[in-house]
This record gives structure tokens, C-alpha cells and sequence, in this order.
């Protein structure tokens, strides 16, 4: 196992320093600033295994798990120097969703077995929440899990599930009954082998022409019930208490500063920063971008002093993902009748990938529960508006 | 969450906005506006003496003269603590920018007696140096025996009808002054204009006045320094008022949702309504977000990371309590038309805060051409 130190017990500054200096030396130059959001397994492997053999593959894990044990607070170090640094997006449903959740609710068993499988890259999970009619309104998902002895069989289909085409072990939400007076009851969590019989994967292309996501087919799908996380019918609860802190990030400004950095290069280039119409919207955008570092404080703040964050950190989100998408219409309509073309921009500082960037916002505003649904949670959860 | 949110160790910020909220339980804001915007006069003389009494004039002054010599986040707290009750006399332009100007200006006899008397409240020290389109303007200064002799226009001079005393730029030559001017002195006239938010602003004339030597209060270089420190000070204060507007239009516009029913329900109760709402909590969030990143970062950086998170706040504030009362009115229906409203005051006073020294657009383009330029 590699050496931990207690990383908490640094400050932040030193952290800093320490995780950058090695993340420049180790994350390898042509995976930094990738065009591609989300690199399939193999794409980033040799960057997975560095930081797994590092011991920093898991920031907030304990380390009795084999993970660093980051309190909020560096993990937010973490995961802005990771942005900074152009590092790729990792497959990491197993670090971020599976481990913390067997770490807090699985069995000994579960543990010991699925963890380390984990950290070596041998077990590639996905999230299995999203159906065709569940998407929003998750709890209304009907994947249905009906126990056989000692076995559960599945059938079903999830969607919008992300990178399961590279995946071999999803984490499923299933329906195992209807009978609670809450549709939310009767939802179970499942460990399900991808390799298994009866599962198919069907990678959908996106808009920006990739597969990030698939769907998901169940068909009489065998499950031990030893691989049932928690307690049968109580899952939803699991299921939304292990996004904690986690929700801040959504919030990060990391893709709407990269976006305006390519703005500027690309208005640099075309010599929009001349016209006053562009500097005044250029100033509105880099403003807001500002002032987004400033309310994301608010709430990192609240996670150091060692508290807990309320429904109200969605407003990170909703802003976050609109600004990301105004500052792409920006480079559109910067990059003028160039904003016909698929490939990127040529500017005399580099390409701006401003048509990827701008089919790539489309996502945060939809994904993560719909802004939509973040100001539904905001109305009830923070300004207490009646139903 | 919502509001300043400041570190305040000792409690200090907490007792200042629970002194405040007193204050306004017994000299209530909305009925101040209106009876003044009636009577036609430029301040409350009695709530401005009762600020006096509480220190609230003097609270950014140094103790030497005579002032409690407290720092940005306490005058932020009460900023915000007025523009919430809508205490709407003019305490970013006397106490802060008269205030930061005096604080500035070399020692003198003159400058101890107008700092004490802002502080007491014994005289109104007005700023005069602004001209129609907003920027310095200063009047013509020509020396004359151990004096000056001054002509010229100001625009936009707070309290001018009230004024004992103007601090006046004035230009001899090439060399900026500023100068302490007496309300009573031969050739100075001013005319009143009512303003949005019930008080008044002056013209201030300057026919051939004469002013001693011993009433100069700054010259030179140290003149435009002074100005601009009291420019952002100002901003500041008034960036936290309209955080402290912005914050206190939501909760009644949420209060008043709750209970208005149509339909057979509260209105509140429609998504249309929430989700409006909703963005009007989130901008003043974002607001009360870049006050506080303004207040921290002066504090501990200064310099130009201070200049720019001023600019910010200032232009997010503005239009967070500018459309956030618009809305508001709006979500009021047309009870939100009516004057006996309060929300309509809420309105008029952050249209006037927000037109006070910079208005959002130009401030952002300050702010990046600044920003352009160190890069």
C-alpha cells in the first residue's frame, strides 16, 4: 500500500504545493486539456494507474481503504488543481459513487472484495439511475429486481448512463416494490457484473457526436443477494445521502473559466476586444465568471469550518452551467461565419475548440438534476414556497 | 444563508446590525422617505442626529479625530443593516465619502472642526467636485492675496440645502485643491432637484467666492488620491446598502407570494412564481457573495485585487437590488404600483444607489480594462 500522511493536518497552501508539483510531473502531457470530457478507461489508464500506485486515486476515502482522507476542504484543493492542470476526468463512478457508498453501508465482504478491486482498475463501475421515464423524476424508476432464492432477478433498462460502455460493474437502482405509500420506498441498491448474462450496453452518440452515455438492458439478469448495498426497499435514501459535499462541484467554475479563456483567445485573435458591443458583453461574462469564484467561497467556506452544506449550494449549479453556456454563444458569434465549421478554430495562440465547447454546454444544465429541478429544490428546500 | 456573511470573532458585527435593526424599529425607513420626499428637504435631520448619537457617522473615521476608527466590514454591516430597513438618508455620501475625504486631507485646524462636526452631526459636510456627466469637474481656483477666489458649477451635491459646510475641488492652474467651503460664504447659491428616492440634490454655484488660505484642505497629487479612495469607499457602502435592498425586496416579495391567493391557491404555490423567485434569492446571493469577497479582499490584499472586487460588487449589487425590486414589483401585482407599497421604495432608492458613483456597465468595463491592462 503506498504511504499516507495526514494531509488534513497541512495547510491548504502546502497541499497545494505538494499535489501540483506532482500531478505536473506525473499526469502526462498529451491526456492534459483533452478535447474529450469523458475519456473512455483505457484513453486515461496509464494516468489511473499512477495515481492509484501513488495512493491519491481516492481523495476522500479513508486511508484504512486505501484512499487519502481528505476533509472537504482539500479535497476542493484537489479538485481545483486537477481543473487547473487540465488533468482528463478519470472513469470514476467507482471512487466518487460505489466506494463511498460500500464504505458507509456495504458489508465487511462487500469491502474487502470490491474496494481494492477498485483502486487497481480491475472493477470500471457506472451509475445505473437514469430510465427512459425516470429521468428528473428518478424515484419513479421501474427496473424491477424480483428476489429467486438466494438471487434477485433483473429486468429493465437505465439510459444516459455514462461510459458504460467501458464499464464492467454498474450500480443499480431497482424497484423491489410498490407497495410504500412513498414512491421513493421499494427501491433497493444492486451490484450488478456487467459481464453477466443478460446484460447489453448500447452506446448513444451525443451531441457532440462522442458516446459518453449508453443504454443499459436487463434481461432476466442473475444478482447473488449478497450483492444488495444497505437494506432491501431502502435504497433511495442511500442513494441521495452519499452526494455530501460532493455537491459543490458542480458548481466549480472550472468549465466556464476554460471556456472564457478560449474566448479570449479567439477574440484576441479576431480583434473583437476592438468592438465595444464585444468588450460589453466580454465584460458581463468575465464578471459573472468573477463573481461565481466569489459565492463558490461562500460555500467552500461553509465545508472547512467543518459544517455540512444545505439545499442552498444548488444555486452554484444553475449559475455555473447557464454562464458556461452563454460564454460558448459568445465564441460563436465571435468566431462569426467561422461558426458554420465542425473542426476547431486556428488562432495564432493555438485552436479554440469553440463548436465543441459549445455542444458541450448543453450537458451541465440538463444533467445532475435539471436546473429546472435545482430551482424546485431551491423554492422548497431554502425560500420554503408551499406546494 | 443569506446576507453579509462575515468572520466576527468577538460579535461585534452581530450587536452593530441587531443596534441597527432597533434604530429602524424607532425611526421607521419607508415613513422617513416619504415624509421627507413631502416636506421637500434633502435629509432627516432627526434620524441623521440619532445616527450621530449611535457613532454611526464617524465609524470609519480615525479616533484622533474624533471618529471610532473602524474598518470596512463594520461599515459594510451597516450598510447593509440600513439599505434592509430602508434608512434612506445619506450616509454613503456624508459619512463615508466627506468622511474618507477629510480622513485623506493633510492635518489642520480646518479639518478637525469639519470631522468633528460630521461626527456630531453639528455640521453637514457636503462633497462638491462632480460635474453633469458624473466625473471630477473642478471649479476654477485663482489666487488672490493669502487666499482664492472660486467659480464655477458642481452637480449632484448631496444634502445641499442642509450643508453647513462643501468640501470643494477646485482647480488653480494645474494643481487640483480641495477646499472647505462655508454654506454661508459670499457667492455660493445652490439650487435643489428632487431625487428618485425623496431627498434632493444641488447645483452648487460658485460666483467669485472667496476662501482663506487656512480652508484649503489638500493639494496636488494627494487631491486625486484622496478622491479616489473615497470613490471606492463610497462604492463599498453602497454596494453592502443595495446587498442589504436586494436581500430585504425577496423576503417580502416572498412573504407577500405566501399569502396573496388566486386561484384558490397562494401564489407562491405556482412554479412560474417559484422559479421567478428563486432567481431573484439567487441574485441576491451572488450579490451578498461579492460584498463580501470586496470587504475580505481589501482587508487583506488591497491594492488592485481590492479595486476590482469593489468594482464588482458594486456593479453585481446594482443590478441585483435594481431587477430584484423591478421583479418585485411585478410579483406585488398591482399593489406593487401603488405608492403605499413599500416595495415601490425599495425600487426608487436602489435606482438612485445604483446611479451613485458608476452604474454596472461602465463599472465592468472598468473593471476589465483594468484587468486587460496588467495583463
Amino acid at each position: 500500500m503506498p504511504e499516507q500522511q495526514d494531509w488534513n493536518a497541512l495547510t491548504d497552501e502546502d497541499f497545494r504545493a505538494i499535489f501540483r508539483d506532482w500531478v505536473e510531473q506525473n499526469c502526462p502531457a498529451d491526456l492534459r486539456f483533452m478535447r474529450k470530457q469523458r475519456p473512455v478507461f483505457d484513453e486515461v489508464a496509464v494516468w489511473y494507474h499512477r495515481l492509484a500506485d501513488k495512493g491519491w486515486l481516492s481523495p476522500v476515502w479513508p486511508q484504512e481503504y486505501g484512499g487519502m482522507g481528505l476533509d472537504a476542504a482539500k479535497h476542493i484543493v484537489y479538485v481545483e488543481e486537477w481543473a487547473r492542470l487540465g488533468c482528463p476526468r478519470i472513469p470514476d463512478h467507482g471512487i466518487g459513487l460505489t466506494g463511498p457508498l460500500l464504505i458507509r453501508y456495504g458489508t465487511q465482504a462487500q469491502k474487502d472484495f470490491f474496494l481494492p478491486r477498485i483502486l487497481t482498475g480491475e472493477h470500471v463501475w457506472c451509475q445505473g439511475y437514469s430510465e427512459p421515464n425516470a429521468g428528473s423524476d428518478l424515484a419513479s424508476l421501474k427496473t424491477s429486481a424480483v428476489r429467486e432464492g438466494d438471487d434477485f432477478i433483473v429486468n429493465g433498462q437505465k439510459i444516459w448512463t455514462t461510459l458504460a460502455h467501458c464499464a464492467n460493474w454498474i450500480l443499480l437502482l431497482t424497484r423491489t416494490s410498490n407497495d410504500g405509500p412513498k414512491r421513493q420506498n421499494g427501491i433497493t441498491v444492486l451490484l450488478v457484473d456487467m459481464t453477466d448474462p443478460g446484460v447489453t450496453v448500447r452506446p448513444i452518440p451525443n451531441l457532440r457526436q462522442e458516446t459518453d452515455f449508453c443504454e443499459v438492458f436487463f434481461d432476466n439478469v442473475r444478482v447473488p443477494a449478497a450483492n444488495v448495498v444497505g437494506e432491501v426497499d431502502q435504497g433511495w435514501a442511500l442513494a441521495k445521502a452519499v452526494l455530501g459535499h460532493e455537491r459543490i462541484f458542480l458548481g466549480a467554475p472550472s468549465r466556464p473559466e476554460y471556456a472564457i479563456k478560449r474566448l479570449e483567445r479567439l477574440a484576441e485573435d479576431r480583434g473583437a476586444f476592438d468592438d465595444p458591443g464585444f468588450v460589453a458583453r466580454y465584460a458581463r461574462l468575465r464578471l459573472d465568471l468573477y463573481d461565481l469564484g466569489s459565492a463558490f467561497e461562500r460555500f467552500a467556506r461553509v465545508l472547512r469550518a467543518g459544517g455540512d452544506l444545505g439545499p442552498d449550494v444548488s444555486v452554484l449549479k444553475i449559475f455555473c452551467s447557464e454562464l458556461y453556456q452563454r460564454i460558448t454563444e459568445e465564441m460563436l458569434t465571435v468566431a462569426g461565419e467561422e461558426a458554420r465549421l465542425w473542426d476547431d478554430l486556428q488562432t495564432a495562440e493555438g485552436e479554440v475548440d469553440a463548436m465543441n465547447l459549445y455542444l458541450d454546454s448543453r450537458a451541465p444544465a440538463i444533467f445532475g438534476g435539471s436546473n429546472e429541478v435545482q430551482r424546485g429544490v431551491l423554492a422548497k428546500g431554502v425560500l420554503g414556497l408551499p406546494s | 444563508m443569506t446576507g453579509l456573511i462575515l468572520d466576527d470573532e468577538d460579535g461585534g458585527l452581530a450587536l452593530l446590525r441587531e443596534s441597527v435593526a432597533s434604530f429602524a424599529a424607532r425611526h421607521d425607513g419607508p415613513s422617513t422617505f416619504r415624509n421627507r420626499r413631502s416636506s421637500g428637504a434633502d435629509m432627516d435631520r432627526a434620524t441623521w442626529t440619532a445616527m450621530a448619537e449611535a457613532g454611526w457617522l464617524g465609524l470609519l473615521l480615525p479616533e484622533d479625530l474624533g471618529g471610532l476608527g473602524l474598518g470596512l466590514p463594520e461599515q459594510a454591516v451597516l450598510s447593509e443593516a440600513l439599505g434592509r430597513a430602508l434608512v434612506s438618508e445619506p450616509v454613503a455620501q456624508l459619512a463615508v465619502f466627506a468622511g474618507t475625504l477629510l480622513t485623506e486631507a493633510s492635518e489642520s485646524a480646518e479639518r478637525t472642526r469639519l470631522a468633528e462636526g460630521l461626527v456630531s452631526a453639528a455640521a453637514i459636510v457636503a462633497p462638491a467636485w462632480q460635474g453633469r456627466n458624473g466625473a471630477a469637474a473642478p471649479v476654477e481656483a485663482r489666487a488672490e492675496g493669502e487666499g482664492y477666489v472660486l467659480s464655477g458649477t458642481l452637480e449632484f451635491v448631496p444634502a445641499a440645502g442642509s450643508a453647513t459646510d462643501f468640501l470643494v475641488l477646485a482647480r488653480a492652474g494645474q494643481e487640483d485643491m480641495l477646499l472647505s467651503v462655508p454654506a454661508d460664504a459670499a457667492g455660493l447659491s445652490h439650487s435643489l432637484h428632487p431625487t428618485l428616492d425623496g431627498a434632493q440634490l444641488g447645483t452648487l454655484v460658485l460666483d467669485a467666492t472667496p476662501v482663506a488660505a487656512g480652508k484649503v484642505l489638500a493639494g496636488g497629487n494627494a487631491v486625486s488620491a484622496a478622491l479616489e479612495k473615497a470613490i471606492a469607499v463610497t462604492r463599498l457602502a453602497l454596494a453592502a446598502e443595495m446587498a442589504g435592498i436586494a436581500t430585504r425586496a425577496i423576503e417580502q416579495t416572498v412573504a407577500y407570494t405566501r399569502d396573496r391567493v388566486q386561484f384558490g391557491r397562494a401564489i407562491a404555490a405556482f412554479q412560474v412564481v417559484q422559479h421567478r423567485l428563486v432567481d431573484m434569492w439567487s441574485d441576491a446571493e451572488f450579490a451578498n457573495a461579492s460584498v463580501v469577497n470586496a470587504v475580505e479582499t481589501c482587508t487583506e490584499e488591497g491594492g488592485r485585487a481590492g479595486d476590482l472586487a469593489i468594482l464588482a460588487a458594486k456593479a453585481r449589487a446594482g443590478d441585483a437590488a435594481v431587477t430584484i425590486t423591478r421583479r418585485a414589483i411585478h410579483l406585488h401585482g398591482a399593489m406593487g404600483f401603488t405608492d403605499d407599497c413599500d416595495i415601490g421604495l425599495y425600487m426608487k432608492r436602489a435606482v438612485a444607489l445604483n446611479a451613485t458613483l458608476g452604474q454596472p456597465e461602465e463599472l465592468r468595463l472598468q473593471f476589465v480594462a483594468r484587468e486587460r491592462a496588467a495583463a
